[in-house]
C-alpha cells in the first residue's frame, strides 16, 4: 500500500518541477472552455455554460487519462520500469501509482474548469452534487488511466502509443453527448453515443445540475472500473519483457 | 551461502531464434563477467535471472531461490542495474536514493541513505538535481540505488558503457570494493581489458552458447601462443617455417600466432625474404583477452548475410 504512495510521490514531484507542464496542464482546460463554451453558436439551450461544462469536464479527465499512458511508455523506453519490476515490491503498485497520479492531475485540471465555469455564469452546484461530480470524475479518471496504463505496458514505442491514443480518443471524443445533447444529434450517432463510457460521465454529471442521480450509469461506470482496474492488475503481476 | 547463481540448461528461445542455448553456471562469491559479441544473449541472460524474463526451459536459482517459482524472494536478494541509466534527472540524488530505499522497506533509513550516498562518494552533490550530474555520476547513483537495501547479488548490465576512461576505472574500483564487502556481482562487458583486469571468472557466449568460462588469466594461458604482428611490402605466398600459424590480416598487418614467439621472428623474417618481400616491422606480444575472445567467437559482421528479422526481434526483447 505505502509502495504506490512512493511511486506516486515520484511522478508528483516530477511533474511539478517540469513548470511548462504544470502551466499547460492548467492553461488548456480553461482554453477549452472558453473557445468551445463561449465560442459556439447554439440553438438548442439558453445557458450553454452549464450544457457544456460537464462535457469538458469528462473530456479533460479523457485526455489526460489517455496522455497518461505515455508516463509508463518512457519509464519503460528508458529503462526505470526494468528496474521496478525487479523490486521485491508488489508491481500492481506500479499500475495504482500511475493511474492515482494520473487522476489526480486530472482531477486538478478539472477543478480549474469549475472554478472558471462558475465565474463565467455556470449555476452552482450543492454541496453534495460537487463532491458527486469529484467522484464520477475520478471513477472515470481511474477506469481511462488504468486502460491506458495496461495498453502502454504492451507497447514498446511512444509512435505506438500515440498512434492507439488518436485511435481510442478520437471516435470516444465524437461520439460522446459532450458537446450536444442527444435530441439534437443525428439519430445514427444516438446509439453509439448512448453505448460510449464517456457519455455515462458526462450524462451522469449533467442530471446532477436537476438534482438527479443516475444510479445505473454511475453503476455501469463503477462495474466496468473494477473489470478493467482487475485485467490491469492480472497484466502487471504477470508481464515478462 | 556458497553458490549464489546457479543455472542449469537455462535457455530461451524468441521464435525460432535461440538467445540463450543450455547455459549452465555455477558462481560464488566473486566478480563474474559475461563477455560475447553483440546480440550473444548477454542481456538475456541477465534478465532471466533477475526475474523479469522466463526461461523456456532449464532452471535458475539465485541465493537458493528459483527465479520463477519463487521470484519474489530473488527479488529480495538482488539488485539490477541496467544498461540504460534510468535515474530521474528532475529528482535529487538523494531523492533518487531515497525512492528506492522506500520501495525496499529499509530500516534506519535515513542513515542508509548517507551510508550508501558516502560509498559511492556523492555526498556533496546528494541535493543537487541528477540533470547536473555527469555521466560517471549518474551510474554512480544508480550504483547507491542498488545498494540501499545491501543485495547479496548485483547484477550489472553493461556498467560502463558510454563513460569515459576516468569513469570507467572509478566505477570498476567500486565494484571491486563492494566484492571485498561479501556482494556477488555479476556483470556483463563489451570492455575485454575491464573485464581482464577486474573480473575473477569471465563466461564467453557466442550465439547464446558458453565457449570458455574460467579465470582472465587461464583462459590466456590455454592458448599459450604469443602473437606475431608482421607489415610487409611485397608479395608473400602463403608458406610458413615450422611452428608458426596464420590468423589472419588485420588492416595492413598479417597476424601469426606461434609458441615462444621471440625465438620464431628469425626465423619469420627470413621466410619473407627468401621471397622477396621486405619486413617493416614485425612485433610479438604475449595474447589478451581480446585474442581469446575472437578465437572463440565466430565474428557475426562476416558471417554471411544479415537477417534484419531476426536482428530486430533480438533487439526489440533483448
Amino acid at each position: 500500500m505505502k509502495d504506490i504512495i512512493y511511486y506516486f510521490e515520484r511522478d508528483l514531484l516530477r511533474w511539478l518541477r517540469g513548470r511548462l507542464s504544470v502551466f499547460s496542464a492548467l492553461v488548456m482546460p480553461a482554453a477549452w472552455l472558453i473557445f468551445v463554451g463561449l465560442a459556439l453558436p447554439t440553438t438548442f439551450t439558453t445557458n450553454y455554460i452549464d450544457f457544456i461544462t460537464p462535457g469538458i469536464l469528462v473530456l479533460t479527465m479523457l485526455g489526460a487519462s489517455l496522455q497518461g499512458g505515455s508516463l509508463l511508455i518512457f519509464d519503460k523506453i528508458l529503462g526505470f520500469l526494468n528496474k521496478f519490476l525487479a523490486l521485491p515490491a508488489p508491481r500492481e503498485s506500479i499500475l495504482f501509482g500511475k493511474i492515482c497520479f494520473i487522476t489526480t492531475r486530472g482531477l486538478i485540471q478539472a477543478t480549474v474548469i469549475l472554478v472558471l465555469a462558475f465565474i463565467l455564469g455556470a449555476s452552482l452546484l450543492p454541496p453534495a452534487g460537487l463532491a458527486l461530480t469529484y467522484g464520477i470524475l475520478a471513477l472515470f479518471g481511474l477506469l481511462l488511466s488504468a486502460f491506458s496504463t495496461t495498453v502502454a505496458l504492451h507497447l514498446s514505442d511512444h509512435d505506438s502509443y500515440a498512434g492507439f491514443n488518436a485511435i481510442v480518443s478520437m471516435p470516444l471524443f465524437f461520439t460522446s453527448s459532450a458537446l450536444m445533447p442527444y435530441d439534437v444529434m443525428p439519430s445514427w450517432l444516438r446509439p453509439f453515443a448512448y453505448a460510449n463510457p464517456v457519455s455515462y460521465a458526462i450524462d451522469s454529471i449533467r442530471a446532477l445540475q436537476e438534482g438527479l442521480i443516475l444510479w445505473s450509469r454511475i453503476g455501469t461506470l463503477l462495474l466496468l472500473a473494477v473489470v478493467v482496474i482487475a485485467i490491469s492488475v492480472h497484466r502487471f503481476r504477470k508481464v515478462t519483457l | 551461502m556458497d553458490t549464489a547463481i546457479e543455472t542449469t540448461d537455462l535457455t530461451r528461445l524468441y521464435g525460432t531464434l535461440c538467445a540463450v542455448d543450455k547455459l549452465s553456471l555455477s558462481i560464488g562469491n566473486e566478480i563474474f563477467g559475461l563477455l560475447g559479441p553483440n546480440g550473444s544473449g548477454k542481456t538475456t541472460t541477465v534478465l532471466m535471472l533477475t526475474t523479469l524474463l522466463r526461461p523456456s526451459s532449464g532452471s535458475a536459482r539465485v541465493c537458493g531461490h528459483d527465479v520463477v517459482s519463487e521470484a519474489r524472494e530473488v527479488r529480495e536478494h538482488i539488485s539490477y542495474v541496467p544498461q540504460e541509466m534510468a535515474v530521474d534527472i528532475k529528482l535529487t540524488g538523494r531523492e533518487n536514493v531515497a525512492l528506492f530505499g522506500k520501495l525496499y522497506g529499509i530500516d534506519r533509513r535515513d542513515e542508509k541513505i548517507d551510508e550508501v550516498l558516502e560509498i559511492m562518494e556523492l555526498c556533496d552533490r546528494a541535493d543537487d538535481l541528477v540533470r547536473t550530474y555527469s555521466g560517471g555520476m549518474r551510474r554512480r547513483l544508480e550504483l547507491a540505488q542498488a545498494l540501499v537495501h545491501e543485495p547479496s547479488v548485483l547484477f550489472l548490465d553493461e556498467p560502463t558503457i558510454g563513460l569515459d576512461v576516468a569513469a570507467r576505472r572509478k566505477i570498476w574500483e567500486h565494484i571491486r570494493a563492494l566484492k571485498g564487502r561479501g556482494m556477488t556481482i555479476f556483470v556483463t562487458t563489451h570492455y575485454m581489458d575491464e573485464a581482464d583486469f577486474s573480473c575473477d571468472r569471465v563466461a564467453i557466449l557466442d550465439h547464446g552458447r558458453l565457449v570458455a568460462v574460467d579465470s582472465p588469466a587461464v583462459l590466456k594461458s590455454r592458448v599459450g601462443l604469443d602473437i606475431i604482428t608482421a607489415r610487409i611490402t611485397g608479395q608473400w605466398d602463403g608458406t610458413l617455417p615450422e611452428g608458426i600459424q596464420f590468423l589472419g590480416e588485420e588492416e595492413d598487418d598479417l597476424v601469426f600466432s606461434a609458441a615462444e614467439g621471440s625465438v620464431k621472428v628469425p626465423g619469420l623474417v627470413r621466410c619473407f625474404e627468401d621471397q622477396g618481400a621486405s619486413v617493416r616491422s614485425i612485433s610479438v606480444r604475449t595474447p589478451t583477452l581480446d585474442d581469446i575472445f575472437l578465437s572463440l567467437v565466430q565474428t557475426r559482421d562476416d558471417a554471411g548475410g544479415f537477417d534484419d528479422h531476426r536482428f530486430r526481434t533480438m533487439l526489440r526483447r533483448r
